[in-house]
């Protein structure tokens, strides 16, 4: 696995993350 | 990959902000709440002005029964040399929501303006020189003797048309009628709302194929009723029905 292709991952998996983290935040703000 | 996150925090830091940023940005606009209307628009609120104009728009003759089309193959010769500028509407003007239609009426409000001031302009000329042309004749009458013979039927003339307007109604009362209309049910020798309120469906088919582009139109706008409401001199009725006179 290339080290470009396993930053891209991390990168977009670390977004997917945040996407969760900001939905319960919104959530939880009701 | 402890090492890669080491190295590289800026961007996954990045990639964790933007993820809330947008989470919120689609969730703040995805649930919106329609939000409660305090502003309640009234057809009243630019003034009473355009209401009324739509009013009388609804309350008057269908702007097509306005235009004063030639009817192919009855009076196409005469209307030409009477009335030289004339506007047709679209093609399309049915199916234009009205809009083609609008616009051939005020086209042709223009041109008949235009043309009754040039026709005001003309009269006037003429008026000026009639005492000449009339004091030769005045000479004549008495020298000729059989002047009063030609004179004679001239006074019978407008006689017979105070009678037949006596007998015949207006037709374009009936919404949808128009003066071109008007003159071709003339032709056909129907003068009174009583003929047409006696028109039967074979008299409409048959008065279809006469009206060229206007087929179906007595139909639609049931002239058979209006006829039967006005020949009656039922007012009352017929506004209840069809709007105001």
């Amino acid at each position: 696995m290339p080290l470009w292709l396993e930053l891209a991952v991390s990168v977009l998996l670390t977004y997917g993350l945040g996407l969760g983290i900001g939905w319960l935040i919104w959530k939880r703000k009701g | 990959m402890l090492q890669m996150i080491e190295a590289n925090w800026l961007i996954f830091v990045a990639a964790l902000v933007i993820g809330i940023v947008v989470a919120f940005w689609i969730f703040a606009h995805g649930s919106k709440k329609p939000g409660e209307r305090t502003h309640r628009p009234d057809v009243l609120d630019e003034g009473a002005a355009p209401a009324q104009r739509n009013q009388a728009l609804i309350d008057s003759a269908s702007p097509a029964s306005q235009y004063d089309l030639p009817v192919p193959g009855v009076d196409e010769a005469d209307t030409r040399e009477k009335q030289p500028a004339h506007i047709d509407p679209p093609a399309a003007a049915g199916t234009m929501a009205g809009i083609g239609e609008v616009i051939a009426v005020a086209a042709q409000e223009e041109a008949d303006e235009a043309r009754s001031h040039k026709a005001d302009e003309e009269a006037a000329k003429a008026q000026e020189p009639t005492p000449e042309a009339e004091a030769p004749k005045a000479e004549d009458a008495p020298a000729a003797a059989p002047a009063p013979e030609e004179s004679a039927p001239a006074p019978e003339e407008p006689a017979p048309a105070p009678a037949t307007e006596a007998q015949s109604d207006d037709l374009r009362k009936i919404k949808g009628l128009g003066p071109k209309m008007q003159k071709l049910l003339v032709s056909l020798g129907v003068t009174t709302y009583a003929q047409i309120a006696a028109w039967s469906e074979a008299d409409l088919d048959e008065l279809d194929g006469k009206l060229g582009a206007f087929a179906g139109r007595p139909r639609r706008d049931k002239w058979v009723e209006q006829a039967r409401f006005l020949a009656e001199g039922n007012t009352a009725s017929y506004e209840a029905e069809f709007g105001k006179l």
